[in-house]
């Protein structure tokens, strides 16, 4: 088969189960699992072959044509698409086979199922995608997805809530997209991905801003980020899949996609962003109590950095003596070539590493929920390193990564970004050094409290762990998690993106070295010595003002809930006011009650009698002899 | 002499026109309308179109008014109507009269129609011959039509003088 | 004495016409209705020939024999149509022939 067959085969599997679970499969939970685990062993088996098979390629075909402006559905499959399309395959396969477990005794399997292929369908869409328009059209279906799958429970009511505020946050940042996609078609004349270049007109900072509102609201940067803690109210493997993994690094794979429109100005404006949301995330999640609020604020901090580390790729940085090797000028022109793609080196390391640590962190606090039967507060678990020995030190590897221990995969990613800031710009260097140690920080405060000390709660006593379905992907992704940061094993076929990754050379990577070991014993040694594994928060106890404060998050869900009732619902109010009386009473109405008085006068018309419309005879000859007669 | 008689003939002819419109009767409308023709022939023999007075005598006069005589007796049961001036038809009709006398007046004062000498060329319409090579050269098409019209004509009458129930409303 | 000229026969056509209207207007009778119908075809006929004879061809007078054989077959089918109304509907009063109202 060629190339191009296989990535439709890839795409479409998905799509093909989805749509037989939603048509035929309604009650058959069992049925409806099977084929969504079958489809996400195609999605990787294709990823793998594709990826590894080593064939890049890009095809399209003309899906609207509407006069000179024509709308192309298309793959590009180069180097960025194949990484992106092995996570999702690992990863989506690894929670399908999780799901199996976890929602075994779940009412609702079929339609839980069916959403998780619809969701493997539209990211891949996305990761496939040729052009901002197509990629659109999936950015839109990942965020159906995710609506459809946070309101699995529906009958929650913090559920139906959660999932809504997830899609009208999205749906503000796609506003801004959409902007962006409609102003670069208009200077560009193209919105393929291929023809993108960043020209020099008056639109050239604005175009990338708008497009970055769209990864602000899909991968929950700061001000947008209020989504992404709500949307934990969904299953977990669906926390793992979607909102750690996948989805939210959607994001910054767009970004990187469209780097070649970057310019200085706009990633500086990234970089910060990215930035203050790593800070901000990682200082709420020393305060929380759910295990998995906890990793959603993890999340978000993990997505600042690589968000920062793009926006960081605008200075050129020298690279290995061994590739500049000409004259002066050619040495420079390199390094201008290679300076924003750095950032997207370093963005899609991080992500690659993450997305496999934090779907092994999420898996595993889903073994932890589903052992201490859907307890979720980590106040109440405890001495969980003795009954659950398997989860247990998966997640011990997963927390090891993302506070970079050596050697294990976070280590080099966080290494390589902290390295860029190092370079480029001295003060987010600081910001995201100290947010390594909040990191380290509230990860071990996590880690401890949840597993060690005597259980506090009936249902942590009798934990147990769950089975092979459950087990078998954490020990996957623990593996990962611990080879995924020696890019030395990655097959040359990813080269388009690792090439790019930067590394220290000299004294930088001595610098680079102590920073991170101290930030890790800083950060770990402060949790081990502050928190015992007791029933209350240490910081709670002994500080409640800033415990408070760090409770908070900053009001920002305060704010925006006033926002919307005073002023947003107001305004909706005068609207509908406004649509019942205008456009549907007046204008609506009207014009069919104008429409009946006209029938209801033609038929008055009707009287039967020959006579009468022998007159109406004569009175169209009157109006033809006037006619004639030039009256008219 | 010809002009008296052409007004002789007019006369005759509106006169039995407006007893055609204004007879209670039918049978006497049917009546004033034979006089009508007989008028309107007569104009057509100054015309010096004489073929057409007898045809329009015989075929009109003759058969088409026989024919109403005949379906008048037939159907009409009272033979009597009231003449319930109605507000609106009245007022229509006067209307209508209004514009036909202005339209009239407008013709007579402005529209005159310059017509030759009706007596500087000879009648055309006298003889019969010309009549006949018009019909089968130049008209044939049309006299085609119309046999094929008097064919249909003749199965419609023939269907719908059926009865559709049998023979029963015979009894 | 006036000289009958083109005018006073388009004249007499028109008087003619415009009576033969009246009295579709204005009788309840069908049969009258349709009397008066034929009588503006009869006008018609008049201003026809009127004006063949004036213009000096044939074509006007060849016409009326074709109006003459149309209302000859028209008045056959239209009488034909009475007759059967007459049989349903046992009236020829137009006044009462008002099925379609409303």
């Amino acid at each position: 088969m060629t190339p191009v067959c296989i990535a439709l085969l890839t795409v479409l599997a998905p799509l093909v189960s989805a749509t037989v679970i939603a048509l035929c499969l309604r009650r058959a939970g069992t049925l409806a699992a099977a084929i969504s685990v079958t489809a996400a062993v195609i999605v990787a088996a294709g990823a793998f072959t594709l990826a590894i098979g080593g064939a890049r390629f890009e095809a399209s075909m003309t899906w609207l044509r509407l006069g000179s402006f024509a709308l192309s559905l298309g793959f590009k499959f180069d180097d960025l698409a194949a990484l992106m399309l092995v996570i999702v395959g690992i990863v989506g396969l690894c929670v399908h086979v999780f799901s199996l477990g976890y929602m075994h005794d779940d009412a609702a399997k079929a339609r839980y199922f069916g959403g998780l292929s619809v969701f493997m369908f539209s990211m891949l869409g996305i990761v496939f995608a040729g052009n901002l328009f197509m990629m659109f059209i999936f950015w839109e279906l990942v965020g159906f997805s995710s609506w459809l799958l946070i309101n699995h429970w529906h009958e929650k009511q913090s559920a139906s809530d959660a999932s809504k505020k997830a899609f009208i946050t999205n749906r503000v940042g796609d506003f801004g997209f959409l902007l962006g996609i409609i102003l670069c078609y208009w200077t560009n004349g193209t919105v393929n991905l291929s023809e993108l270049a960043a020209g020099h007109h008056v639109y050239s900072t604005l175009i990338p801003l708008l497009l970055f509102c769209g990864a602000v609201g899909k991968s929950a940067q700061l001000p947008l980020q209020v989504w992404l803690p709500d949307a934990m109210e969904g299953p977990t493997p669906v926390s793992a899949l979607i909102h750690a993994a996948t989805m939210v690094a959607a994001g910054i794979y767009m970004l990187c996609r469209i780097n070649v429109l970057m310019v200085p100005q706009a990633l500086t404006v990234i970089m910060w962003i990215g930035t203050a949301t790593a800070l901000y995330a990682a200082l709420c999640a020393i305060a929380q109590r759910d295990i998995k609020k906890i990793l959603a604020y993890s999340t978000l901090s993990q997505l600042g950095y690589m968000v920062a580390a793009f926006g960081l790729g605008s200075k050129m940085i020298p690279i290995s003596d061994t590739v500049v090797d000409a004259a002066g000028q050619t040495a420079v022109s390199h390094w201008a070539m290679l300076g924003a793609a750095t950032g997207v080196g370093a963005a899609m390391f991080h992500l690659t590493t993450h997305a496999f640590f934090k779907a092994l962190l999420f898996l595993g606090s889903g073994s932890v929920i589903h052992g201490c039967h859907h307890e979720q507060d980590i106040f109440k678990m405890g001495g969980l390193s003795s009954r659950m020995k398997l989860t247990f030190a998966t997640f011990t590897i997963g927390v090891a990564a993302i506070i970079g221990l050596p050697f294990l995969a976070g280590f080099f990613s966080k290494d390589a970004i902290l390295y860029l800031a190092y370079v480029n710009n001295k003060a987010v260097f600081a910001i995201l050094a100290f947010t390594a140690i909040l990191t380290a920080l509230y990860m071990t405060r996590l880690w401890r409290i949840t597993f060690f000390g005597e259980p506090r709660s009936d249902s942590a006593a009798h934990a147990h762990e769950g089975g092979l379905t459950l087990t078998l992907p954490l020990v996957v992704l623990a593996a990962l998690a611990v080879l995924a940061g020696y890019t030395g094993i990655y097959p040359k076929v990813f080269g388009g993106v690792f090439d790019l990754i930067p590394e220290a050379h000299g004294a930088d990577h001595l610098v680079i070295l102590l920073t991170s070991l101290f930030v890790l014993l800083v950060g770990a040694g402060t949790a081990f010595l502050f928190y015992p594994p007791a029933a209350t928060d240490a910081l709670e106890q002994k500080s409640p003002g800033l415990f408070r404060l760090l409770a908070s998050k900053l009001w920002f869900d305060e704010i925006y809930t006033y926002y919307i009732d005073k002023v947003q619902q107001r305004f909706a109010l005068l609207l509908s006011f406004l649509e019942q009386i205008l456009l549907a009473g007046v204008i609506i109405r009207g014009l069919a009650g104008l429409v009946g008085l006209v029938g209801l006068g033609a038929r008055a018309l009707q009287v039967g009698r020959i006579n009468v419309y022998v007159y109406w005879f004569f009175a169209g000859v009157v109006i033809l002899w006037l006619f004639a007669t030039g009256v008219f | 002499m010809a002009p008296a008689l052409f007004y002789l003939f007019a006369l005759l002819t509106v006169a039995s026109a407006v007893g055609v419109v204004a007879n209670k009767n039918a049978v006497n409308a049917a009546m004033s309308f034979l006089l009508c023709l007989v008028g309107v022939a007569g104009l057509f023999v100054q015309l010096d179109a004489y073929l057409l007075a007898f045809l329009l005598l015989l075929v009109y006069a003759g058969a088409v008014v026989a024919l109403f005589l005949f379906i008048i007796m037939l159907l009409d049961t009272q033979g009597r109507q009231n003449w319930g001036f109605k507000k609106f038809s009245t007022f229509t009709s006067l209307v209508a009269l209004g514009l036909l006398l202005t339209g009239l007046g407008t013709f007579v004062a402005r529209g005159q129609l310059d017509a030759p000498n009706p007596n500087a060329a000879g009648g055309v319409g006298a003889a019969l011959k010309p009549y006949a090579y018009q019909l089968f050269t130049t008209y044939l098409l049309p006299v085609q039509v119309m046999g094929f019209l008097l064919l249909i004509a003749m199965l419609g009458v023939i269907v719908l003088s059926k009865r559709i129930d049998g023979p029963e409303d015979a009894k | 004495m006036i000289t009958a000229t083109l005018n006073e026969y388009v004249i007499l056509s028109v008087v003619l016409f415009a009576i033969g209207f009246f009295g579709v207007l204005l009788r309840k009778n069908t049969l009258v209705i349709f009397m008066s119908l034929e009588l503006m075809l009869v006008a018609s006929t008049l201003g026809l020939v009127a004006f063949s004879r004036y213009n000096h061809t044939l074509d006007g007078n060849v016409f009326v024999f074709f109006i003459l054989t149309v209302a000859a077959a028209e008045v056959a089918v239209g009488l034909a149509i009475i007759v059967a109304l007459f049989r349903k509907r046992h009236t020829i009063q137009v006044d009462e022939l008002n099925s379609l109202k409303n």
